[in-house]
Protein backbone atom coordinates (compact mmCIF):
# COMPACT_ATOMS: atom_id res chain seq x y z
CA UNK A 1 0.00 0.00 0.00
CA UNK A 2 1.47 3.11 -1.44
CA UNK A 3 1.21 6.35 0.84
CA UNK A 4 -1.55 7.96 -1.13
CA UNK A 5 -3.65 5.04 -0.32
CA UNK A 6 -2.55 4.88 3.33
CA UNK A 7 -3.48 8.58 3.49
CA UNK A 8 -7.20 8.61 1.97
CA UNK A 9 -7.48 5.25 4.51
CA UNK A 10 -7.06 7.58 7.50
CA UNK A 11 -8.69 10.10 5.88
CA UNK A 12 -12.14 8.02 5.43
CA UNK A 13 -11.19 6.72 8.96
CA UNK A 14 -10.92 10.67 10.60
CA UNK A 15 -14.22 11.12 8.54
CA UNK A 16 -16.11 8.53 10.55
CA UNK A 17 -16.61 11.13 13.21
CA UNK A 18 -17.28 14.95 12.27
CA UNK A 19 -17.24 18.07 14.04
CA UNK A 20 -20.51 19.61 15.84
CA UNK A 21 -21.60 22.48 14.25
CA UNK A 22 -22.36 25.61 16.79
CA UNK A 23 -25.68 25.08 18.44
CA UNK A 24 -28.95 27.16 18.42
CA UNK A 25 -28.33 28.36 21.74
CA UNK A 26 -24.75 29.61 21.08
CA UNK A 27 -25.82 31.49 18.35
CA UNK A 28 -28.77 32.91 19.97
CA UNK A 29 -26.42 34.18 22.37
CA UNK A 30 -23.46 35.41 20.48
CA UNK A 31 -25.67 37.23 17.87
CA UNK A 32 -27.73 39.14 20.91
CA UNK A 33 -24.40 40.30 22.41
CA UNK A 34 -22.81 40.89 18.95
CA UNK A 35 -25.85 42.94 18.49
CA UNK A 36 -25.66 45.02 21.52
CA UNK A 37 -21.75 45.97 20.86
CA UNK A 38 -22.90 46.90 17.30
CA UNK A 39 -25.58 49.33 18.38
CA UNK A 40 -22.51 50.79 21.30
CA UNK A 41 -20.03 50.93 18.50
CA UNK A 42 -22.38 52.20 15.88
CA UNK A 43 -22.64 55.88 17.70
CA UNK A 44 -18.86 55.98 16.95
CA UNK A 45 -17.93 58.02 13.33
CA UNK A 46 -15.09 56.24 12.11
CA UNK A 47 -13.26 59.25 11.94
CA UNK A 48 -13.07 59.57 15.71
CA UNK A 49 -11.30 56.31 15.69
CA UNK A 50 -8.16 57.56 14.67
CA UNK A 51 -8.36 61.11 16.53
CA UNK A 52 -9.01 59.37 19.52
CA UNK A 53 -6.10 57.43 19.38
CA UNK A 54 -3.98 60.38 18.80
CA UNK A 55 -5.33 62.03 21.62
CA UNK A 56 -4.37 58.79 24.01
CA UNK A 57 -0.91 58.89 22.12
CA UNK A 58 -0.46 62.71 22.76
CA UNK A 59 -1.59 62.32 26.18
CA UNK A 60 0.90 59.46 27.12
CA UNK A 61 3.33 61.24 25.68
CA UNK A 62 3.12 63.90 27.81
CA UNK A 63 2.51 62.17 31.20
CA UNK A 64 5.57 60.48 30.04
CA UNK A 65 7.52 63.61 29.69
CA UNK A 66 6.01 64.91 32.88
CA UNK A 67 7.56 61.99 35.06
CA UNK A 68 11.36 61.83 33.85
CA UNK A 69 10.78 65.57 34.15
CA UNK A 70 9.69 65.53 37.94
CA UNK A 71 12.11 62.55 38.69
CA UNK A 72 15.04 64.25 36.93
CA UNK A 73 14.01 67.85 39.22
CA UNK A 74 13.77 65.25 42.57
CA UNK A 75 17.88 63.82 41.71
CA UNK A 76 18.82 67.35 40.82
CA UNK A 77 17.49 68.48 44.36
CA UNK A 78 19.09 65.79 46.33
CA UNK A 79 22.52 66.29 44.53
CA UNK A 80 24.83 68.58 46.44
CA UNK A 81 27.86 70.12 44.78
CA UNK A 82 31.14 70.13 46.70
CA UNK A 83 31.85 73.80 48.51
CA UNK A 84 32.64 76.25 45.55
CA UNK A 85 35.40 78.71 46.36
CA UNK A 86 34.80 82.35 44.73
CA UNK A 87 37.61 84.41 44.36
CA UNK A 88 37.12 87.86 43.27
CA UNK A 89 39.83 89.36 40.46
CA UNK A 90 40.53 92.86 40.16
CA UNK A 91 41.02 93.63 36.91
CA UNK A 92 43.78 95.83 36.43
CA UNK A 93 42.78 99.72 35.73
CA UNK A 94 44.26 99.76 32.54
CA UNK A 95 42.76 103.52 32.06
CA UNK A 96 45.96 104.73 34.25
CA UNK A 97 48.24 103.52 31.95
CA UNK A 98 52.09 105.06 32.20
CA UNK A 99 52.55 107.72 29.79
CA UNK A 100 53.90 106.56 26.84
CA UNK A 101 54.27 107.13 23.00
CA UNK A 102 52.47 104.69 22.15
CA UNK A 103 49.82 104.47 24.87
CA UNK A 104 46.46 105.13 22.20
CA UNK A 105 47.72 101.69 20.15
CA UNK A 106 47.65 99.84 23.64
CA UNK A 107 44.44 100.96 24.79
CA UNK A 108 42.70 99.53 21.74
CA UNK A 109 43.55 95.92 22.01
CA UNK A 110 43.43 95.87 25.97
CA UNK A 111 40.16 97.69 25.83
CA UNK A 112 38.47 95.00 22.86
CA UNK A 113 40.58 92.29 24.56
CA UNK A 114 39.30 92.86 28.47
CA UNK A 115 36.70 90.29 28.67
CA UNK A 116 38.56 87.71 27.39
CA UNK A 117 42.02 88.64 29.04
CA UNK A 118 42.07 88.67 32.72
CA UNK A 119 45.35 88.55 34.29
CA UNK A 120 45.88 86.55 37.17
CA UNK A 121 46.54 89.43 40.09
CA UNK A 122 47.04 86.63 42.81
CA UNK A 123 49.61 84.97 40.45
CA UNK A 124 51.25 88.06 39.66
CA UNK A 125 51.85 89.49 42.93
CA UNK A 126 52.90 85.75 44.16
CA UNK A 127 55.53 86.12 41.49
CA UNK A 128 56.46 89.74 42.45
CA UNK A 129 56.41 88.96 45.93
CA UNK A 130 59.23 85.84 45.36
CA UNK A 131 61.18 88.15 42.84
CA UNK A 132 61.56 90.53 45.75
CA UNK A 133 62.46 88.23 48.56
CA UNK A 134 64.81 86.26 45.87
CA UNK A 135 66.57 89.85 44.85
CA UNK A 136 66.42 90.54 48.96
CA UNK A 137 68.52 87.53 49.29
CA UNK A 138 70.86 87.98 46.81
CA UNK A 139 71.63 91.76 47.69
CA UNK A 140 72.52 90.92 51.15
CA UNK A 141 74.40 87.88 50.10
CA UNK A 142 78.18 88.55 49.57
CA UNK A 143 79.11 88.27 45.70
CA UNK A 144 81.98 85.82 45.18
CA UNK A 145 84.48 88.32 44.59
CA UNK A 146 84.11 89.29 47.52
CA UNK A 147 82.06 92.52 46.78
CA UNK A 148 78.67 93.77 48.52
CA UNK A 149 75.74 94.27 46.80
CA UNK A 150 74.36 97.13 48.18
CA UNK A 151 71.17 97.17 49.06
CA UNK A 152 68.44 98.76 46.24
CA UNK A 153 70.81 98.28 43.57
CA UNK A 154 70.27 95.64 40.68
CA UNK A 155 73.24 93.23 40.88
CA UNK A 156 73.10 93.60 36.87
CA UNK A 157 74.68 96.77 37.27
CA UNK A 158 78.47 96.10 39.05
CA UNK A 159 79.15 98.55 41.09
CA UNK A 160 80.99 101.82 39.72
CA UNK A 161 84.91 101.15 40.17
CA UNK A 162 86.78 103.62 41.47
CA UNK A 163 89.10 106.23 39.90
CA UNK A 164 92.24 103.47 40.36
CA UNK A 165 89.98 100.53 39.25
CA UNK A 166 91.71 100.17 36.08
CA UNK A 167 95.18 101.21 37.16
CA UNK B 1 -29.19 34.19 3.60
CA UNK B 2 -26.64 32.56 1.03
CA UNK B 3 -23.45 31.26 3.08
CA UNK B 4 -21.05 31.85 0.13
CA UNK B 5 -22.15 35.39 0.30
CA UNK B 6 -19.77 37.14 -2.26
CA UNK B 7 -16.87 39.10 0.02
CA UNK B 8 -17.95 42.32 -1.75
CA UNK B 9 -21.35 42.42 -0.43
CA UNK B 10 -20.65 41.77 3.22
CA UNK B 11 -18.10 44.24 3.34
CA UNK B 12 -20.27 46.91 1.37
CA UNK B 13 -22.80 45.74 3.93
CA UNK B 14 -20.35 46.32 7.37
CA UNK B 15 -18.98 49.84 5.52
CA UNK B 16 -22.78 50.74 5.55
CA UNK B 17 -23.26 49.84 9.01
CA UNK B 18 -26.07 47.77 8.33
CA UNK B 19 -27.46 45.63 11.16
CA UNK B 20 -28.07 42.74 8.68
CA UNK B 21 -24.35 42.14 8.02
CA UNK B 22 -24.31 40.68 11.84
CA UNK B 23 -26.12 37.77 11.07
CA UNK B 24 -24.39 37.74 7.32
CA UNK B 25 -20.84 37.12 9.07
CA UNK B 26 -22.82 34.87 11.62
CA UNK B 27 -23.99 32.75 8.40
CA UNK B 28 -20.55 33.14 6.50
CA UNK B 29 -18.04 32.46 9.25
CA UNK B 30 -19.68 30.81 12.46
CA UNK B 31 -19.68 26.88 11.27
CA UNK B 32 -15.80 27.30 9.83
CA UNK B 33 -14.45 29.13 12.70
CA UNK B 34 -15.95 27.02 15.55
CA UNK B 35 -14.18 24.29 13.45
CA UNK B 36 -11.03 25.73 13.51
CA UNK B 37 -10.94 27.06 16.96
CA UNK B 38 -12.07 23.73 18.64
CA UNK B 39 -8.85 22.28 16.13
CA UNK B 40 -6.89 24.58 18.34
CA UNK B 41 -7.84 24.45 21.21
CA UNK B 42 -9.10 20.86 21.75
CA UNK B 43 -12.07 21.72 23.38
CA UNK B 44 -15.90 22.92 22.63
CA UNK B 45 -16.45 24.50 25.62
CA UNK B 46 -13.73 27.19 25.16
CA UNK B 47 -14.35 26.85 21.54
CA UNK B 48 -17.76 28.52 22.11
CA UNK B 49 -16.46 31.14 24.38
CA UNK B 50 -13.49 32.08 22.55
CA UNK B 51 -16.35 31.89 19.23
CA UNK B 52 -17.88 34.68 21.07
CA UNK B 53 -15.27 36.99 21.73
CA UNK B 54 -13.90 36.40 18.21
CA UNK B 55 -17.46 37.63 16.72
CA UNK B 56 -17.14 40.55 19.19
CA UNK B 57 -13.96 41.66 17.67
CA UNK B 58 -15.40 40.94 14.32
CA UNK B 59 -18.29 43.80 15.07
CA UNK B 60 -15.53 46.41 16.69
CA UNK B 61 -13.33 46.14 13.50
CA UNK B 62 -16.47 45.73 11.10
CA UNK B 63 -14.52 49.67 9.80
CA UNK B 64 -11.33 47.49 8.97
CA UNK B 65 -12.90 44.37 8.01
CA UNK B 66 -14.75 46.61 5.49
CA UNK B 67 -11.68 47.71 3.16
CA UNK B 68 -9.69 44.58 4.33
CA UNK B 69 -8.40 42.96 0.89
CA UNK B 70 -8.46 39.29 2.04
CA UNK B 71 -11.43 39.27 4.49
CA UNK B 72 -11.55 35.29 5.47
CA UNK B 73 -7.44 35.95 6.10
CA UNK B 74 -8.31 38.77 8.19
CA UNK B 75 -11.56 36.80 10.23
CA UNK B 76 -8.77 34.10 10.69
CA UNK B 77 -6.41 35.94 11.81
CA UNK B 78 -8.45 37.80 14.54
CA UNK B 79 -9.58 34.05 15.70
CA UNK B 80 -6.31 32.57 15.63
CA UNK B 81 -5.32 35.76 17.89
CA UNK B 82 -7.95 34.97 20.06
CA UNK B 83 -7.47 31.31 20.64
CA UNK B 84 -3.75 32.10 21.40
CA UNK B 85 -4.52 34.85 24.31
CA UNK B 86 -7.06 32.58 25.47
CA UNK B 87 -4.21 29.75 25.53
CA UNK B 88 -1.56 31.95 27.46
CA UNK B 89 -4.65 32.82 29.82
CA UNK B 90 -5.40 29.58 30.85
CA UNK B 91 -1.41 29.05 31.23
CA UNK B 92 -1.43 31.57 34.11
CA UNK B 93 -4.42 30.45 35.73
CA UNK B 94 -3.52 26.55 35.70
CA UNK B 95 -6.88 26.25 38.66
CA UNK B 96 -9.22 27.29 36.20
CA UNK B 97 -12.01 24.31 36.00
CA UNK B 98 -12.24 23.14 32.39
CA UNK B 99 -15.56 21.67 31.16
CA UNK B 100 -14.58 18.58 28.81
CA UNK B 101 -17.15 18.27 26.12
CA UNK B 102 -16.05 16.19 22.91
CA UNK B 103 -15.59 18.52 20.27
CA UNK B 104 -15.63 14.78 18.10
CA UNK B 105 -18.44 13.43 17.87
CA UNK B 106 -19.80 10.10 15.81
CA UNK B 107 -23.21 10.04 14.28
CA UNK B 108 -25.79 9.12 16.85
CA UNK B 109 -26.62 5.29 18.17
CA UNK B 110 -23.45 4.15 16.98
CA UNK B 111 -21.49 3.23 20.51
CA UNK B 112 -18.32 1.66 18.24
CA UNK B 113 -18.51 4.92 16.57
CA UNK B 114 -18.31 6.91 19.47
CA UNK B 115 -15.44 5.25 21.26
CA UNK B 116 -14.02 5.18 17.11
CA UNK B 117 -14.74 9.35 17.71
CA UNK B 118 -12.81 9.42 21.25
CA UNK B 119 -10.02 7.57 19.95
CA UNK B 120 -9.38 10.07 17.04
CA UNK B 121 -10.16 13.11 19.35
CA UNK B 122 -7.19 11.61 21.48
CA UNK B 123 -4.85 10.83 18.55
CA UNK B 124 -5.74 14.30 17.26
CA UNK B 125 -5.02 15.98 20.18
CA UNK B 126 -1.57 14.00 20.46
CA UNK B 127 -0.52 16.56 17.12
CA UNK B 128 1.38 19.24 16.75
CA UNK B 129 -1.03 22.62 16.66
CA UNK B 130 0.10 23.78 13.42
CA UNK B 131 -0.19 20.55 11.90
CA UNK B 132 -3.84 19.82 13.44
CA UNK B 133 -4.83 22.91 12.40
CA UNK B 134 -4.32 21.99 8.16
CA UNK B 135 -5.72 18.27 9.30
CA UNK B 136 -8.94 19.50 10.43
CA UNK B 137 -9.71 22.57 7.87
CA UNK B 138 -9.18 19.69 5.13
CA UNK B 139 -10.69 16.80 6.11
CA UNK B 140 -13.78 18.20 8.29
CA UNK B 141 -14.12 21.48 6.38
CA UNK B 142 -13.29 20.43 2.58
CA UNK B 143 -11.26 22.96 2.33
CA UNK B 144 -8.66 22.83 -0.60
CA UNK B 145 -4.80 23.94 0.24
CA UNK B 146 -4.98 26.96 -1.62
CA UNK B 147 -8.16 28.03 0.21
CA UNK B 148 -5.77 27.02 3.67
CA UNK B 149 -2.62 28.98 3.02
CA UNK B 150 -4.57 32.37 1.81
CA UNK B 151 -6.93 31.70 5.10
CA UNK B 152 -3.44 30.94 7.33
CA UNK B 153 -1.48 33.37 5.51
CA UNK B 154 0.99 30.83 4.83
CA UNK B 155 2.46 29.35 1.42
CA UNK B 156 0.65 26.24 0.02
CA UNK B 157 3.76 24.16 0.08
CA UNK B 158 3.83 24.78 3.94
CA UNK B 159 0.34 24.07 4.21
CA UNK B 160 0.76 20.63 2.37
CA UNK B 161 4.19 19.70 3.83
CA UNK B 162 1.87 19.98 7.17
CA UNK B 163 -0.75 17.70 5.96
CA UNK B 164 1.64 14.99 4.82
CA UNK B 165 3.84 15.35 8.17
CA UNK B 166 0.42 14.96 10.34
CA UNK B 167 -0.53 12.12 8.15
CA UNK B 168 2.58 10.78 9.13
CA UNK B 169 2.00 10.66 12.30
CA UNK B 170 -1.57 9.78 12.60
CA UNK B 171 -0.61 6.72 10.80
CA UNK B 172 1.92 5.61 13.04
CA UNK B 173 -0.53 6.38 16.00
CA UNK B 174 -3.06 4.98 14.18
CA UNK B 175 -1.51 1.81 13.79
CA UNK B 176 -3.46 -0.78 15.55
CA UNK B 177 -7.01 0.60 13.97
CA UNK B 178 -5.73 1.21 10.44
CA UNK B 179 -4.59 -3.12 10.29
Amino acid sequence: MNENDENKQIENILRKAHLPEPSIELKERITSVIKKVWNQSSQEIPWQIPVRRLITSTAAAVLIISIANFYSNQALESWHPGETQVTREQLPDFEILPDIHYRSFVRHPISSHRKSFTPDASALRNYVERMRKILNEKHQNVSPNGQVFDEGRSRLFPIQPGPDYYS
Amino acid sequence: LDKKLPDNMLQAALAQNDPAAVVMIWERYASDLFAYLQAVLCSRHDAEDVLQTVFVRIVQKRHRLAKARHLDAYVYRIARNEAFSFISRRKREPNVETVNKSWLIAPEGHKEQNELAEQLQAVLALLPRPQREVIVMKIYRQKTFLEISRILGLSQNTVASRYRYGMEKLRILLGDTLS
